[in-house]
């Protein structure tokens, strides 16, 4: 072994030890960051049920009710190290209630000193969920590290990226009343393209007529989705459903359509247009026929599975809700619209537009394949 | 008219044109995996049913209907089967562990109060279903990274009949690795445009960072993101294992 891929050795465990330890370090910081918080935060020490009913529905639903009394140690604030007691009432559903084990981490109101014993006691606003979410992205760092190698570290800056971007342009749209989300997001999907796919593909005629097709392909949807809910006054669409709107609905509604496809459309552009290129690489003469013919068999083979990796995002998340629907006795036809009209609408427009993006893409490769034909 | 119908009608024709066979079974293939998740969701509706096992049922049939009905049914879209199911089962038992911990089931303070009409005792567990919730949401990306990979392995496995088990893994490995950035992509745009009201929402009524981690409702949401890439990425090695296991031993 000569000296040179010694040191290589060295430096890449040097580089390796350095991370474990930096994730060693995240992990800690998120067990010991209470002082960070200003809401009170308790460790469970001890939990005791103490009293079980069953609760029956007039509709036979059967569920349990339990009260919980937890011994719990404060974590932070001027009152840090004393023990508090809280009583928690949860249900064998658990829809909005929480059974609390010995080691979770809970915030609290403090409410008042026992007057017997002195003891604090206070109520549960919330559990503390940061070190969980910063376990599960470590998982997903390291499992797309080891898996995916330099193109997994590439996914994980593209997310870090779009993500920030995402921010920033929803604090340009609160900030300026007169900004039109949908403008915004318009010039935000520019960008997410061109970061997404260099990022994934490099600076090369294959990622230029992707990003092309991603553009027209996702503002030609947009277009069609528009017209078709202009024209059917948009019959059939639930908006009560859209939860957590501060802003006007439709707007938002429109936006997060037009966002959330463009994933998918670039999935397309770049399939299309890599494989294409890849053809006209290993054949420089192969005549436009010969590539159309192929780039219909490539999009006739990714458009179904794409239409239903959107699909299953989309409607996936309705799922507990008409579970609440359904026991509650609502008619099914009013519990289908009223939780999946939006989510439908989403999938389908979604669908339009990748199926859209499968002959732009095609064409726009073609175009750059011709020009670099005629420059060779 | 109603608006879905003409966007479905409008999807069915594009298919139809492009796709021809194909175009009109990738359609009709959405409409039986509707049809699966809704049997899925009335099957949980009973207490006594374990949410999970269901779940993994609806995955089984949600296989068969990406792989075998839109595809067909030959080596490559049985590994692609096998390896979606491998995968979806170490998945949710990563998933399980931390739905649970977390507690991100069920519902949040910010969507209760539109449910107050409702009884939230219904004896359904809602941990078991929340792990339901983010295994269905990954289904569609696994089966279509199963079979994105399985596929070109199958074609490098019939142009060079010699190739080593050992050599045909790391080419699957390295088509995963080529089709990776896109389908973590595909995934996190779906989940940015459905969660974009709750984000306009945080902002606008100026959550504190501390407040916004740890509310259900976006720790939620971010484990599912999370566990969505893990799922994509597992599948790669999954899939790449266990097609170059068949293809090579089978000669």
């Amino acid at each position: 072994m000569n000296p040179f891929s010694k040191l290589l050795i060295k430096k890449q465990l040097l580089f390796l030890s350095l991370f474990v330890l930096f994730i060693v370090a995240t992990i800690v910081f998120v067990h010991n960051n209470h002082f960070l918080y200003d809401r009170t935060i308790v460790k469970v020490l001890e939990t005791e049920v103490v009293e079980k009913t069953e609760v029956i529905h007039p509709l036979d639903n059967i569920d349990h009710l339990y009260t919980q009394q937890l011994t719990a140690e404060i974590k932070n604030g001027e009152e840090k190290g004393k023990l508090i007691h809280l009583v928690n009432e949860f249900s064998t559903s658990k829809a909005y209630d929480h059974e609390f084990e010995v080691g979770d981490e809970l915030f609290v109101d403090i409410d008042s000193t026992r007057a017997d014993t002195g003891e604090l006691q206070g109520t549960i606003k919330d559990v503390k969920r940061d070190k969980y979410l910063m376990y599960v992205a470590w998982v997903f760092v390291l499992v797309l590290l080891i898996v995916g190698r330099k193109q997994g570290l590439l996914s994980i800056v593209s997310l870090v990226i779009n993500a920030l971007l995402l921010s920033f342009a929803l604090d340009v749209y609160l900030n300026n009343a007169n900004w039109s989300l949908l403008m915004i997001c318009s010039i935000a999907a520019v960008l997410f393209t061109v970061i997404s796919l260099l990022l994934v593909n490099g600076f090369n005629e294959k990622t230029y007529a992707a990003i092309i097709a991603t553009l027209l392909g996702t503002f030609a949807s947009l277009f069609i989705v528009w017209v078709v809910l202009w024209a059917t006054s948009e019959k059939g669409l639930r908006y009560e459903e859209l939860q957590f709107i501060t802003r006007p609905y439709h707007v938002v509604f429109l936006a997060g359509l037009f966002l959330g496809s463009l994933g998918a459309i670039m999935d397309v552009a770049i399939t299309m247009s890599s494989s294409m290129f890849h053809m006209f690489e290993k054949n420089n003469n192969i005549p436009v026929k010969a590539l159309i013919k192929s780039g219909m068999e490539i999009g006739k083979d990714i458009m179904g599975t794409m239409t239903n990796i959107l699909f299953f995002v989309y409607v996936s998340g309705s799922i507990p809700i008409l579970i609440l629907y359904f026991k509650n006795g609502s008619p099914l036809g009013f519990a289908l619209s009223m939780n999946l009209s939006l989510e439908m609408a989403r999938a389908l427009a979604g669908g339009i537009g990748i199926v859209l993006t499968i002959p732009i893409g095609l064409y726009v490769t073609i175009f750059f394949i011709n020009r670099k034909r005629t420059r060779l | 008219m109603n608006a879905l119908v003409v966007l479905a009608a409008i999807l069915f024709i594009l298919m139809g044109l492009i796709g021809r066979g194909k175009g009109i079974r990738s359609f009709l293939a959405i409409f039986f995996n509707f049809i699966v998740i809704f049997i899925a969701i009335i099957f949980m509706n009973d207490p006594n049913a374990n949410p999970i096992i269901i779940t993994l049922v609806a995955c089984i049939f949600i296989s068969v209907i990406n792989l075998f009905y839109i595809n067909e049914v030959n080596s490559t879209t049985k590994t692609a089967f096998i390896s979606t199911l491998i995968s979806t089962i170490v998945l949710l038992l990563f998933i399980f562990i931390i739905a649970d911990r977390a507690r991100i089931q069920g519902f949040g303070e910010e969507e209760i109060q539109e449910l107050g009409m409702f009884s939230l005792h219904i004896g359904v567990d809602f941990v078991k279903i929340a792990v339901s919730v983010i295994i269905m949401s990954t289904i569609g990306a696994i089966t279509d990274a199963a079979i994105a990979i399985s596929s070109p392995m199958r074609e490098i496995h019939y142009h060079n009949r010699d190739i080593t088990r050992q050599d045909l893994f790391k080419s699957g490995l390295s088509i995963g690795r080529d089709i990776l950035g896109t389908s973590t992509n595909t995934l996190f745009f779906a989940f940015f445009g459905s969660y974009l009201a709750l984000l306009i929402w945080f902002k606008d009524l100026s959550y504190s960072a501390g407040e916004i981690i740890n509310s259900k409702i976006f720790s939620a949401e971010m484990i599912t993101i999370l566990c969505a890439g893990i799922g994509v990425t597992l599948v790669i090695p999954i899939t790449s294992w266990i097609t170059a296991y068949f293809l090579v031993a089978r000669k």
